[in-house]
C-alpha cells in the first residue's frame, strides 16, 4: 500500500512538472507582448519598452527563463503580478478559502442531492422519482452555469429577496452560486449512481442476498449502494476538479473572489505570472484529489485493497 | 448502520469546513460592516453607505497610471484637481484659487490655496504640485493615460509656498481643461514616495474621501473626510460629504449588477444594459440617472495607410452603405444617441450641422464601387485585379457596449455591397493595431473634455511616434489642429473645429456610431449623485433619505 501511494506520489510529481512545461510553453508562444500590454502604446518610449523587458527577464532565451521561473516556483516563489506587482502566491492563498467553501458547499449539494436521486431513481425505476432524478439529471448537464446562476439570482434574490445577489460576505452569499455549481455536479452524479445502481441490482451476490432474507432496504442501501459507489466516486473526484474549475463562471456571475476570479482576469491582462501560478497551484489540487480518489477506493472496495496488497 | 454514521460524520466535517471558511471570508469583509442597505442605518438625510456597483475592476487607484475610465468613478472621489471645468467648458478654481497665463501663451501661474491638507496629513503646496506634475512625466512613474493629457508640460518653478509656475513646451489651448481630468489629480507626495508603485493600492488624495481598503475584485471603501472644505463649482456641497462611506463593489455580470440594486443588495449600479432601462424607468423604487460622456463620440476608424481604403470613393462607399441609424436603434432600443460627427454633443466646436448630413443609399454606395472598378464576383464580393474587397474588421472588447454586434450587423449591410467583412475580435489591441497595423476599420472612443483630443487622432504622425489610428495625413487638417491647439479667440477655435469635423466626414475618415451615455440605475432613496461635465459621476451632494 505504501509503495502503491509512493509510486502515484512519484506519477503526481511529474504530472505537476508536465503541467507547468505546458502552461509556460503556451502563454510563452502566444501571439502579444505582455510588456506593451504593461506599458501604455501610445506614450511608452521605445527605452522604457526595453528598460521594463530586461528587467523582467523576457530578453533572455527561453530555457534560461523557463528554468527561473520553475526554481523559484519550487522554492515557493511564485513570482509577482504583471500589472500591480502584487506578490503571486499570498494573493492565490488569499483568494482560495473563498473558492475552497464554495467547491466544498456546492460538492455537498451535488452529493447529497446526486446520491439521494439516484438510488431512488434506480430503486423506483420508471416511476414519477426517477422521472424527476432524470429531468435534474439532464437539467443539471445541459444548462451553461453562467444561466443557471442568473435564473437563481432573478427568483432568489430579486423576486424572494431571500439571499444576496453577489459577494463574498458570509455564508447566505454562498448558497446561490453553491447551488448553481450544486445543479450542474447533481447531474452528473443522478446520472452515474442511477446507472450502476441498475447494474448492481441484477448481480447474481443480490440475487444470494435475497435468498439469505435480507430486507429489500438493507440490500439496496447497504450492499448494493456501497457497489455502485464505487464508479460514482471517480465520477465525484473528477467532479470536485470540474468544480473548482467551474467557478471561473459562477465567481464572475456573482462576484465572489476566488481563484476562478484571479485567473479570468490575469488571461484577461495576459499577466504571465498570475495565470502561471493559478494552474500551478491548481494542477497540485487536482493530483492530491485524484490521489485521494484512489486511495477511497481501497477504502469502499475490498478487492481493490486486496489487490493493493499483493 | 456504523457505515451510514461515517458517512454523515464525514457530510457534518464537509459542512463545517464550509461553515468556517466562508465564515474567514466574511471576516476579511467585516471592516465594510454597514451592509448594502445603509440607508435603514440612520434616522435622517446624514450619514449612511452608499453601495455603488461598477462594472469593471480599476486597475490602480493611482491616477497617473491607471489607464482605465471606471477609476475615474472611484479615485474622484479620493482627488482633487487644480482647477474644474463646468459644463460649459468654461475653467474655475478648485485646488488653484485664481492663475495668470503669460504673453506667450507657455506658462501658466497658478496662487495655491492655503488650506488644503492631504488625508495623510502632508501639507498641500506647491512643492506638492510641482512633485505631481513632475511624476507624471517621470518615465520609473509608468505614467499611462495621464502621461498623453499633461502634453506639452515641460517643468514648473516654485515661486513661493502657495505660488507655482508651470512651463509648457508650446501654447496649448487643452493644458488647463486637462488639469481638470481625474487622471490628473494630485497625489500626496509623502505617500507617492513611500509606497513608489503601490501608491495604487494606497492612495493619498486631498478629497472628499479618504481610502479605507480595496478587496480585489470584491469592493473599494472610502470613507468621509471630515476636514474637507474645498469642493468645485460643479457641486453645491463645499464641505465634508453627507454620507459615511461609499463601498464601490465590482460586479462585472450585468444581470447580477440589475439584480443587485433591484434585490436591494446595493444602492446604485452603473451602466445599465439598454434592455433594462425600460423596465428599471417604470420601477417605482428605482431612478434613472443618464450623463451623456463628453469627448470622441464611439467612432470607427478607417486605416488610410492600407488600400484600398486609401480610396476616398471606396470609403464613401462603405458610409453608404452602413446605415447607422438603424444600428443604433437595434441595439440600444432608443437609449443611446446617435453620433453624426468626430466629436460628441457639448464638447466645445461640436458642429451641429452635421447632424442628418448621411444617409444610407445602397445605390450610391454600388455606384462608387462599380466607377472604382470593383466588379462583383460569382460568390457575390466585389474584385480587381484579382483581389477580393475585403474589409478586416478588429474590435478590442469582448461585447462592451454591443460592440462585437455592431460589426456583425456592418459585417451583414456591406455583404450586400459586395463587401466581405472578416470580424477580429481580440483584446490584444496593443499587438494588432498598434505594433502591426493590421486592421482596416477599428473602433474606439475618448473621453475628453477639449476638442484638441482630436489632434492624437487625425494629425500627422512625427517619426517615430505613434502613428494615428486613422492614418490621415493631410497638412490642410494638421495646419487646423495645430492652430486650434494654440488658437485663444473661442470663436475662431469652434471654427476651426467645425471644418475639421466637416472634412473627416467629407472624407469618410470614419464612421461615427453612438454617444455613450453613462447610466446609473439607483434606488429612490439616494439623492445628489452629480456628473461632472466628462459625465463622471460625483458624490459630495449624496444623501440617503432612510
Amino acid at each position: 500500500m505504501v509503495q502503491t501511494i509512493l509510486t502515484r506520489l512519484a506519477t503526481s510529481l511529474l504530472v505537476i512538472f508536465g503541467a507547468s512545461v505546458l502552461v509556460y510553453c503556451i502563454m510563452y508562444l502566444l501571439p502579444g507582448d505582455p510588456v506593451l500590454l504593461m506599458l501604455d502604446p501610445s506614450s511608452a518610449t521605445p527605452e522604457m519598452i526595453q528598460n521594463l523587458r530586461v528587467q523582467l527577464g523576457l530578453d533572455q532565451p527561453f530555457y534560461i527563463q523557463f528554468a527561473h521561473y520553475f526554481g523559484d516556483m519550487l522554492r515557493g516563489d511564485f513570482g509577482k503580478s504583471m500589472i500591480n506587482s502584487d506578490p503571486v502566491l499570498p494573493k492565490i492563498l488569499e483568494h482560495f478559502p473563498a473558492t475552497l467553501a464554495l467547491t466544498a458547499l456546492s460538492s455537498i449539494i451535488a452529493i447529497t442531492i446526486g446520491i439521494t436521486l439516484g438510488v431512488l431513481s434506480a430503486i423506483h425505476r420508471n416511476g414519477v422519482i426517477d422521472f424527476i432524478a432524470r429531468l435534474v439529471g439532464l437539467f443539471g448537464i445541459s444548462m451553461p452555469t453562467f444561466w443557471t446562476g442568473i435564473l437563481l439570482i432573478l427568483l432568489f434574490s430579486v423576486q424572494l429577496g431571500w439571499f444576496p445577489a453577489m459577494g463574498s460576505d458570509g455564508f447566505s452569499s454562498l448558497v446561490l452560486p453553491a447551488a448553481t455549481l450544486g445543479i450542474v455536479g447533481a447531474g452528473f452524479i443522478v446520472r452515474m449512481v442511477r446507472n450502476s445502481m441498475l447494474e448492481v441490482v441484477n448481480e447474481p451476490f443480490i440475487v444470494a442476498l435475497r435468498a439469505k432474507g435480507l430486507t429489500e432496504r438493507t440490500i439496496m442501501y447497504v450492499h448494493a449502494l456501497r457497489n455502485a459507489l464505487i464508479p460514482a466516486v471517480t465520477v465525484i473526484g473528477m467532479l470536485i476538479g470540474d468544480l473548482l474549475a467551474g467557478t471561473v463562471v459562477v465567481e464572475t456571475v456573482f462576484s465572489r473572489q476566488g481563484i476562478g476570479r484571479i485567473i479570468a482576469d490575469a488571461l484577461m491582462a495576459k499577466d504571465l505570472p498570475v495565470v502561471q501560478g493559478v494552474v500551478f497551484f491548481t494542477a497540485i489540487i487536482y493530483v492530491v484529489l485524484n490521489l485521494l480518489v484512489d486511495i477511497s477506493y481501497a477504502y469502499i472496495d475490498p478487492r481493490v485493497r486486496r489487490a493493493v496488497r499483493t | 448502520m456504523n457505515r451510514s454514521i461515517s458517512w454523515m460524520k464525514y457530510m457534518a466535517l464537509a459542512a463545517g469546513l464550509v461553515l468556517v471558511l466562508s465564515g474567514c471570508g466574511a471576516a476579511g469583509n467585516s471592516s465594510s460592516a454597514v451592509q448594502a442597505s445603509g440607508g435603514e442605518q440612520t434616522g435622517q438625510a446624514e450619514g449612511g453607505n452608499l453601495t455603488y456597483a461598477l462594472a469593471t475592476s480599476p486597475d490602480t487607484l493611482d491616477p497617473h497610471r491607471s489607464g482605465l475610465a471606471v477609476t475615474v468613478r472611484a479615485i474622484r472621489t479620493i482627488y482633487d484637481n487644480l482647477v474644474v471645468q463646468l459644463p460649459d467648458g468654461s475653467i474655475k478654481p478648485w485646488l488653484a484659487k485664481e492663475w495668470s497665463v503669460s504673453a506667450d501663451g507657455k506658462s501658466y501661474t497658478f496662487k495655491l490655496r492655503e488650506d488644503v491638507k492631504f488625508h495623510d496629513g502632508t501639507p498641500f503646496n506647491a512643492e506638492a504640485v510641482k512633485f505631481n506634475l513632475d511624476r507624471v512625466i517621470d518615465p520609473a512613474t509608468k505614467a499611462a493615460n495621464s502621461l498623453a493629457l499633461i502634453r506639452p508640460y515641460t517643468s514648473s518653478d516654485v515661486i513661493d509656498e502657495y505660488t507655482i509656475k508651470v512651463n509648457l513646451e508650446q501654447p496649448s489651448q487643452a493644458f488647463l481643461g486637462n488639469l481638470s481630468q481625474a487622471l490628473l489629480g494630485i497625489v500626496s507626495p509623502a505617500a507617492a514616495k513611500k509606497y513608489g508603485d503601490q501608491l495604487g493600492k494606497n492612495p493619498v488624495g486631498t478629497g472628499p474621501y479618504t481610502f479605507v481598503k480595496w478587496d480585489e475584485n470584491a469592493d473599494i471603501v472610502v470613507a468621509k473626510n471630515k476636514d474637507y472644505n474645498w469642493a468645485p463649482e460643479t457641486v453645491e456641497n463645499k464641505g465634508a460629504p453627507h454620507i459615511d462611506t461609499i463601498t464601490f463593489k465590482i460586479v462585472p455580470e450585468e444581470a447580477t449588477r440589475i439584480g443587485s440594486v433591484q434585490s436591494k443588495q446595493v444602492l446604485a449600479a452603473e451602466t445599465v444594459p439598454p434592455q433594462n432601462i425600460a423596465a428599471l424607468k417604470s420601477d417605482p423604487n428605482q431612478q434613472l440617472l443618464q450623463a451623456n460622456t463628453v469627448g470622441l463620440p464611439y467612432t470607427l476608424f478607417f486605416n488610410l495607410r492600407k488600400a484600398p481604403w486609401d480610396d476616398v470613393k471606396v470609403r464613401q462607399a462603405v458610409q453608404s452603405a452602413v446605415d447607422v441609424e438603424s444600428i443604433v436603434k437595434t441595439l440600444y432600443l432608443g437609449n443611446y444617441e446617435r453620433a453624426w460627427s468626430a466629436l460628441s454633443p457639448g464638447i466645445l466646436g461640436y458642429d451641429a450641422s452635421l447632424e442628418g448630413s448621411i444617409h444610407p443609399d445602397i445605390n450610391k454606395a454600388n455606384q462608387l464601387l462599380d466607377e472604382q472598378g470593383w466588379v462583383k464576383g460569382a460568390d457575390g464580393i466585389r474584385e480587381k485585379d484579382g483581389q477580393k474587397l475585403t474589409l478586416r474588421y478588429v474590435d478590442g472588447s469582448p461585447n462592451r457596449e454591443k460592440r462585437n454586434d455592431i460589426a456583425a450587423i456592418i459585417q451583414q449591410q456591406l455583404k450586400q455591397v459586395g463587401i466581405a467583412v472578416e470580424v477580429e475580435i481580440t483584446k490584444d489591441i496593443a499587438t494588432v493595431i498598434y505594433q502591426n497595423w493590421d486592421y482596416d476599420l477599428y473602433g474606439n472612443s475618448q473621453v475628453n473634455s477639449d476638442p484638441n483630443a482630436l489632434f492624437a487622432f487625425y494629425h500627422t504622425s512625427a517619426e517615430g511616434e505613434r502613428p494615428t489610428l486613422s492614418g490621415l495625413s493631410d497638412p490642410k487638417i494638421d495646419k487646423l489642429l495645430e492652430q486650434g491647439a494654440v488658437e485663444t479667440d473661442p470663436d475662431k477655435r469652434v471654427d476651426i473645429y467645425n471644418h475639421i469635423q466637416q472634412y473627416l466626414i467629407e472624407q469618410a475618415v470614419i464612421l461615427p456610431i453612438y454617444v455613450f451615455p453613462y447610466t446609473v440605475a439607483a434606488s429612490k432613496s439616494v439623492e445628489g449623485i452629480k456628473f461632472d461635465s466628462l459625465g463622471y459621476p460625483l458624490f459630495n451632494d449624496v444623501r440617503i433619505q432612510p
